[in-house]
């Protein structure tokens, strides 16, 4: 059965970072042989002097496919090391939610949307993770985390949100490849520009320093632009991902 | 000392960047002097230059700038 697990606020100030925490966790399915875990995603949330953000409020969400026998024991080593590893004074969460089980996503979807616009209390957060059924727990401090936790579940589940964690690796900064190439050696699905054209196979795109991809429509996106008059594609910059 | 050319004191007390989320080159210059830079995760960088400001562990983003936790 396939799952969605988001965690949250595993960091402090000097140490830790939840997408770290996060492939930890992915590593300790795969050694277990639990199951086949897929994309880490990091998922950005509101930023507001209110919230006790460490420092981007952001929250990590990764799929994994997994036999229903395993679900329970996941759930528990999960917990257990955001206990065990997490930064001290961090407030981690922890959100399992079993897509099959899930009546309504549009509920979860809309909650993290919510997430982005306005300040969420934990109660709030309890309260529907319960009316849904889906796994929420606190790992130690504040539990506030289980905002995010349940937030970043929901913001995968747009298929529309997020940045996958690290960093493409094809060749170096500054070489041209064709499309077919990207999408033979790595696990880029489709390479798209800002304004939504997707190109074909025998088209070239300069590499950039830092390659990163996008959640878009479900899929795996490599996104890239032409300079003002420019006719070459290039990757996007960190920058130009700043919204996704 | 503050420099008030880069920075301010929000209503918080917390020293501000004053420079918003893309004013690059201050950034960069700052980091490049400063004693307390530490590169965050490489999933929060967002400056190419590493060694800036809004790549620092210490910066905590706000919806405008960002603060330093170290001044």
């Amino acid at each position: 059965m396939k799952i969605y697990v988001g965690i949250d606020d595993t960091d402090n100030i000097d140490q830790g970072a939840t997408g770290i925490s996060a492939k930890h966790i992915i590593k300790m399915i795969e050694n277990q042989r639990w199951g086949s875990c897929q994309g880490l995603t990091r998922h950005q949330l509101l930023l507001h002097p209110a919230i006790a953000y460490t420092s981007h409020n952001s929250s990590m969400c990764f799929t994994a496919d997994i036999e229903a026998a395993y679900l329970e024991p996941l759930i528990e080593e999960a917990g257990r090391f955001l206990e065990r590893y997490s930064a001290p004074g961090s407030d981690p969460g922890l959100c399992v939610v079993i897509e099959e089980q899930l009546q309504d996503a549009a509920d979860l979807i809309a909650y993290g949307y919510e997430t982005k616009k306005r300040i969420i209390t934990k109660e709030e957060a309890f309260r529907l993770a319960r009316k849904l059924g889906v796994h929420l727990s606190e790992h130690g401090g504040t539990g506030i985390g289980v905002i995010g936790a349940l937030a970043g579940v929901g913001l995968r589940m747009t298929n529309n949100d997020g940045r996958f964690q690290g960093r493409l690796k094809l060749k170096a900064p500054g070489a041209i490849i064709n499309v077919a190439e990207i999408l033979s050696s790595s696990p880029v699905e489709k390479v798209q520009s800002l304004d939504g054209y997707i190109l074909h196979g025998q088209e070239e795109v300069r590499l950039g320093n830092k390659l990163k991809t996008v959640l878009l429509e479900g899929k795996r996106i490599l996104l890239v632009y032409r300079r003002a008059g420019g006719l070459e594609w290039e990757t996007c910059t960190t920058v130009h991902l700043e919204h996704y | 000392m503050m420099d008030i050319a880069f920075w301010s004191k929000n209503e918080r007390g917390q020293v501000q960047f004053n420079g918003g989320r893309h004013d690059w080159v201050p950034a960069a210059g700052i980091a490049g002097n400063c004693p307390h830079f530490l590169l965050d995760d490489e999933d929060e960088l967002v400056a190419e230059e590493e060694r800036s400001c809004y790549n620092c562990r210490f910066r905590r983003w706000t919806d405008r700038s960002f603060i330093c936790m170290k001044r």
